[in-house]
């Protein structure tokens, strides 16, 4: 094929945009940050057992200026929201959300006075986790979900120029 | 500026033909007497509205004007010795049949002594009607600080002469108290018929509304121009949660740390009095997400209590084999987060030691299905038997665990480091520990021999022989050693459990409480309207109240429930030890470093779940 052939061993050829992908859905840190039920099941998916080290997010950041990745992992109270919606600001673009559970998701069980009928109601969310909590198993197939969604973004879309609206690409395109 | 980012916020309605009300019946006045009630009424005559014995339990009721002096009494009376304060809530008799001229609220107080192992419950008329006043009882009890705050933030109730009456729960701005009857559920209406071309769908994912940030205020007494006053969490990687503490700072030793609560407040109270008896359990489970099968257990026996259910043998072994394995999963994990927010080097020991909660959490998945919100225990039994398989993993289980703590043990205990960081941190003495109303760990390293368990035994732990582990230090040292003795001696139950684990049913036989087995659905007509009948209505459970509390992993977890005679709990309180425990928070971090708060943090072993509800 042309130039491949021609190039010595070891050397491959891909767009920048693929590269860019690659090394984004592959090293995604999520912020440490836990909230309910969910966040043992998160700690879970990060220890030996189920080690979500095998797919490069185990470094589990407490700054969200050095983190990629919010794990929205269990209910969001009236009391909270404004606290997660600053973490969510404070990180730095490109960055993704994962509502883990059913509260994060829509509410869950919890249809009262006090928590807020899903978090995607403050902030955008790119993957829903459902269950109560999620196995780790269901947070990795999330995280897999996520990385598909990064493996299609355009570096165009996030150039400063386009309107911050339509960073959020829906996960069926 | 107040968050509202639910636009359809509305009363929620509960569907009428699914909740039969039954009639509303107020709980019937103690009878009888008792040691204790005897020596209260000739003290106080005839302020003593009424005393006796209720549901199996001492209750009196008190004039408010005499309550402070009651409580006096009861703490210095040589033969009443009511050492500890355990719990203070309200009830809200909007909705009861009660009589002209009596008060819409009573104050209920849970007294216990532990030398004398008795336990009294103090129900207090509030005067004031609608805007109701109580005498605060923090002048003897000073541990009634929070559970007044709490009391006052959620139903209403002023208490005079508390030192610091603020809202402790809910964000200063919440415009009512959420569990006054008047006030609705709130929520949202779910739409059960959704469509692609509905407008939510257009949204979805994009409908971001602006959450300003509150600007935190400085709690009141704290000098800001003299010391440094910072803030840790409500994210921060070593609060275990969503909590936040103010620490008031000069140089690095602590003035003071100020809890704010509330973050994860989910309103399990409220939510309490709309659901059927039986649906509760399932809420029960994500309160303290670490231990779900102790919360089950709490929960149901103080259910099983109000109805006089009398629980199969079988059933009642399972349940201390599965309250013990949960005892376990929940300490290994306070282990290993303790360990490594204190020593920094101690992921491998999180490693090891989740490794090791991972076989109890097979155990459980095992047995119901669930790894961590369990939902195994039923009023009147548990779910499912025990699989075939289940012995054999546990026998596997208590082989390899004993020398796993002796391992973990000696990888702490040959550093340096974890005694340095640990001894003389966050001390308690004895009477500080009963002051504050401290229970579980906290109080055992403080040198209280106190074990629910064994002083207060229920679901058959009087069969079993294991030791109360007791320490009198009071540092976070005391508290792990009582911690990683607790551990063995859970072993040891397990043991016991196991080897005399009886035959025979699992659930009561009692059809008008627990469903009847499928098999008898398809050949008896009578089955059939049992089944319906608890699976639309679900069971009444007769008028009254009561106390029921267990030792729970982390201290006295503690259900109170008021029935009006419906299917659904009239008033639920739930009294969570780690709620209790993080008061000592201010007491134990004052004159240490910062860096100290993590440890104590970590030595009280709080699950922010159950802290805020």
């Amino acid at each position: 094929m042309g130039l491949e052939e021609r190039l010595p061993e070891g050397v491959i050829t891909t767009t920048l945009e693929k590269l860019v992908n690659w090394g984004r859905a592959h090293s995604t840190w999520p912020l440490l940050f836990g909230l309910a039920c969910c966040a043992i099941e998160m700690i879970a998916t990060g220890t030996a057992r189920h080690d979500i080290a095998r797919y490069g997010s185990e470094l589990f950041r407490a700054s969200p200026r050095q983190a990629d990745l919010m794990i929205v992992s269990g209910r969001v109270s009236n009391k909270m929201a404004p606290v997660i919606k600053r973490l969510y600001d404070q990180m730095q673009a490109p960055k993704w959300v994962i509502a883990m559970g059913i509260c994060a998701s829509a509410g869950g069980p919890f249809n009262n006075y006090a928590i807020i009928q899903g978090v995607d109601k403050i902030i955008p969310v790119d993957v829903y986790v459902p269950g109560c909590p999620p196995r780790p198993e269901s947070l990795l197939y999330a995280l897999d979900k996520l990385r598909e969604k990064q493996a299609r973004a355009r570096l165009k879309a996030q150039a400063p120029s386009s309107p911050p609206a339509e960073e959020i690409l829906p996960l069926g395109a | 500026m107040p968050l509202d980012v639910s636009p359809k916020f509305r009363p929620y309605e509960v569907l009428p033909s699914l909740n039969v009300p039954g009639i509303p019946a107020v709980a019937p006045l103690p009878t009888g007497e008792t040691q204790d009630t005897r020596r209260i009424q000739e003290r106080f005559g005839d302020d003593v509205l009424a005393a006796g014995l209720h549901v199996g339990a001492q209750v009196v009721y008190i004039r408010p004007t005499r309550l402070v002096d009651l409580a006096r009494f009861l703490r210095t009376d040589p033969r009443l010795r009511y050492e500890t304060l355990v719990d203070v809530t309200g009830v809200d008799r909007l909705e009861l049949p009660v009589p002209e001229g009596e008060a819409r609220f009573h104050g209920v107080y849970q007294f216990r002594s532990y030398s004398r192992r008795q336990h009294l419950t103090v129900v207090a008329p509030a005067e004031g009607g609608d805007r109701p006043r109580l005498p605060s009882l923090t002048s003897v009890y000073p541990g009634a600080n929070w559970p007044e705050r709490e009391c006052h933030d959620l139903m209403g109730i002023l208490f005079e002469g508390h030192p610091d009456l603020r809202r402790i729960l809910m964000p200063e701005h919440w415009p009512n108290h959420p569990l006054q009857k008047q006030i609705p559920r709130g929520g949202e209406e779910v739409p059960f018929t959704l469509t692609w071309e509905d407008p939510e769908f257009e949204t979805l994912g994009k409908q971001i509304l602006p959450a300003e940030s509150v600007p935190p205020k400085v709690p009141p007494g704290m000098d800001s121009r003299r010391h440094l006053i910072i803030n840790m969490g409500p994210h921060h990687p070593s609060t275990h949660g969503v909590l936040r503490l103010v620490v008031e700072l000069d140089g690095e030793d602590i003035v003071r740390v100020d809890p704010d609560l509330g973050y994860l407040h989910s309103g399990f109270e409220k939510t309490a009095e709309s659901v059927r008896y039986k649906d509760f359990v399932y809420y029960t489970d994500r309160m303290d997400y670490l231990s779900g099968m102790t919360n089950n257990f709490g929960y149901v026996l103080a259910v099983e209590r109000l109805l006089g259910l009398e629980v199969p043998q079988r059933a009642q072994v399972i349940r201390v084999i599965m309250a013990e394995l949960q005892r376990l999963a929940a300490h290994l994990f306070w282990l290993s987060t303790h360990v490594l927010d204190v020593s920094g080097t101690g992921m491998s020991l999180l490693m090891y030691a989740t490794r090791d909660r991972e076989r109890i959490l097979d155990l459980f998945e095992m047995a119901c299905g669930a790894r961590l919100t369990v939902g195994y225990f039923r009023i009147g039994g548990v779910s499912h038997d025990l699989p075939p398989a289940f012995r054999d993993n546990l026998e596997l289980f208590l082989q390899v665990m004993p020398q796993k703590i002796d391992d973990y043990e000696r990888m702490l205990t040959l550093g340096p480091v974890w005694e340095e960081r640990l001894q003389g941190i966050g001390v308690i003495t004895r009477e500080e520990a009963l002051d504050m109303g401290l229970t579980g760990p906290m109080l055992r390293g403080s040198g209280v021999d106190w074990d629910l368990r064994r002083d207060m035994p229920y679901s058959g732990y009087e069969n079993y022989d294991f030791q109360v582990p007791v320490e009198t230090a009071g540092d976070c040292y005391a508290r792990y050693r009582v911690r990683m003795e607790e551990m063995r001696q859970s072993l040891r139950i397990l043991r016991q459990a196991l080897d005399n684990l009886p035959d025979g049913p699992y659930l009561a036989d009692d059809r008008k409480v627990t469903p009847p087995p499928r098999a008898e659905l398809d050949l008896s007509m009578e089955a059939l309207i049992h089944h319906f009948k608890l699976m639309t209505e679900g069971f009444h459970v007769p008028p009254g109240f009561t106390y029921q509390a267990i030792e729970s992993n982390k201290g006295e977890l503690g259900f109170f429930v008021y029935s009006d005679g419906s299917a659904r709990p009239y008033r639920l309180h739930i009294r969570g030890p780690s709620f209790n425990n993080l008061y000592a928070i201010d007491h134990m971090s004052r004159g240490h470093m910062i860096a100290d708060v993590i440890t104590n943090i970590g030595s009280i072993d709080i699950v922010l779940g159950e802290v805020d509800r």
